[in-house]
């Protein structure tokens, strides 16, 4: 469970989600960029960072609109084929972004939508990860979600620590010899 | 375990992993006279040249290091037996050879401390190797089987190093397949959720009365 100074549970909880008030507020027209005074009316339709708006539901003072990242088209794009599916750059948190706003909207099917979604990315982040090669970061890194980069990272360091180990007693260090390059004539002596 | 890099997702590194497989029993050769060491793991010796004894690896490659013996290879370390030992996880592509818990390590020590008590040296060296490279290719796929309902992964016969080297990767899928498999999170798909409020029966299903009753609260509040 992420602890209370989890730096990724707190970035997570920035990222605004669409919500309609069902009381007005006095006072709290800084939340609303559009409203001309001091307050919000019911009904209005407003983005809020997460952790606000998860508060306010609690208190039936807002309710949560589904966010694009759940709705009709991204679980088209995700059944077309869920390992091309950009969530890297879109939507680094949301495998828990999806658990936390699960039970504040009324949608059950997000909860077997995202395990049908880690599922299909599963295998192809299994078969790429251990032979991940050490420097060159591989393209579909980018795409993963936050979540699935710290196992894919996981996967290679302990791979990498592997190979050190296999070699450190070796004894194999490079010659010398091999570092320095012959430097060429022109080199020497520069033309000005 | 108080020796682990990592307690957080109880990991250990590979010099940890080698730390451990150097307890490991291994018969020597000593060209010295000495006597018995009485040592907190157990007593070892005494030792008489040309007379095999049994002593913990650690042991045996301090000794090697100062000429003081000449390791036994192992049975499982020979080019025949490593030869069928490769066929046969060549030829059946779900289990495992049995090989010492700890080979990876152990023949890696043996390889660097006192490869000229090996025979065919090279030929051991790639063997180990190339087993090494079919059972990782065999762990992979037999993980990609993993789903939501895997609880826990039998894998017979894999060796320490082989463990450890998925165990990071795996500890963390496993982790997010429960979390995303746990009955808070599948909830049967109530289709009448999703409808109009007036539409759904009130009929005698208890398990959905309640979580229907919050998800209608906010739309009436």
């Amino acid at each position: 469970m992420p602890g209370y100074y989890d730096i990724d549970d707190i970035i997570m909880e920035e990222e605004a989600v669409s919500v309609v008030f069902h009381v007005g507020a006095n006072g709290v027209g800084l939340l609303d960029p559009g409203s001309e005074t001091n307050c919000v009316e019911k009904g209005a339709k407003i983005d809020l960072p997460f952790w606000l708006s998860q508060e306010l539901c609690r208190r039936r003072a807002v309710s949560i609109i589904v966010p694009p990242c759940f709705n009709q088209k991204m679980k088209k794009d995700v059944q077309a084929d869920a390992a091309c599916v950009d969530l890297g750059t879109r939507y680094p948190y949301f495998y828990e972004f999806g658990c936390k706003i699960f039970p504040l909207v009324g949608d059950k099917s997000i909860g077997p939508f995202l395990r049908h979604t880690f599922a299909s990315r599963y295998k192809e982040m299994l078969s790429k990860s251990h032979t991940a090669s050490i420097n060159a970061i591989p393209k579909f890194v980018l795409r993963l979600s936050k979540e699935e980069y710290q196992m894919f990272d996981a996967a290679k360091s302990s791979m990498v620590e592997y190979k050190k180990w296999r070699v450190s007693h070796l004894g194999l260090t490079k010659s010398s010899l091999l570092g320095h390059k012959r430097k060429t004539d022109s080199q020497l002596s520069p033309s000005s | 375990m108080a020796g682990q890099s990592d307690p957080s997702l109880s990991i250990f590194s590979a010099p940890e992993v080698e730390f451990l497989a150097e307890d490991e029993m291994i018969e020597i050769v000593p060209n010295i006279r000495m006597d018995a060491l009485n040592l907190l793991c157990g007593d070892f010796g005494p030792f008489l040249p040309q007379i095999a004894c049994k002593v913990p690896l650690w042991l045996a490659v301090a000794l090697k290091k100062r000429g003081k013996c000449s390791i036994r290879t192992p049975d499982w370390m020979s080019v025949e037996k490593l030869t069928q030992v490769l066929e046969a996880e060549r030829e059946s592509p779900r289990e495992f050879q049995p090989l010492p818990f700890h080979y990876v390590e152990i023949s890696r020590l043996l390889l660097d401390h006192a490869h000229d008590d090996i025979p065919e040296v090279y030929m051991v060296r790639s063997l180990i190797e190339d087993i090494r490279n079919v059972r990782f290719h065999k762990v992979e796929s037999g993980l990609e089987t993993i789903s939501g309902r895997t609880h826990a992964v039998k894998l017979k016969n894999l060796s320490a190093m082989e463990v450890n080297i998925v165990r990071p990767f795996m500890v963390r899928v496993l982790q997010a397949f429960y979390k995303h498999d746990s009955p808070e999170m599948v909830q049967q798909v109530d289709t009448s959720a999703n409808k109009r409020p007036q539409v759904v029966d009130r009929g005698p299903r208890p398990a959905f009365g309640k979580i229907w009753y919050i998800a209608t609260a906010h739309r009436t509040p």
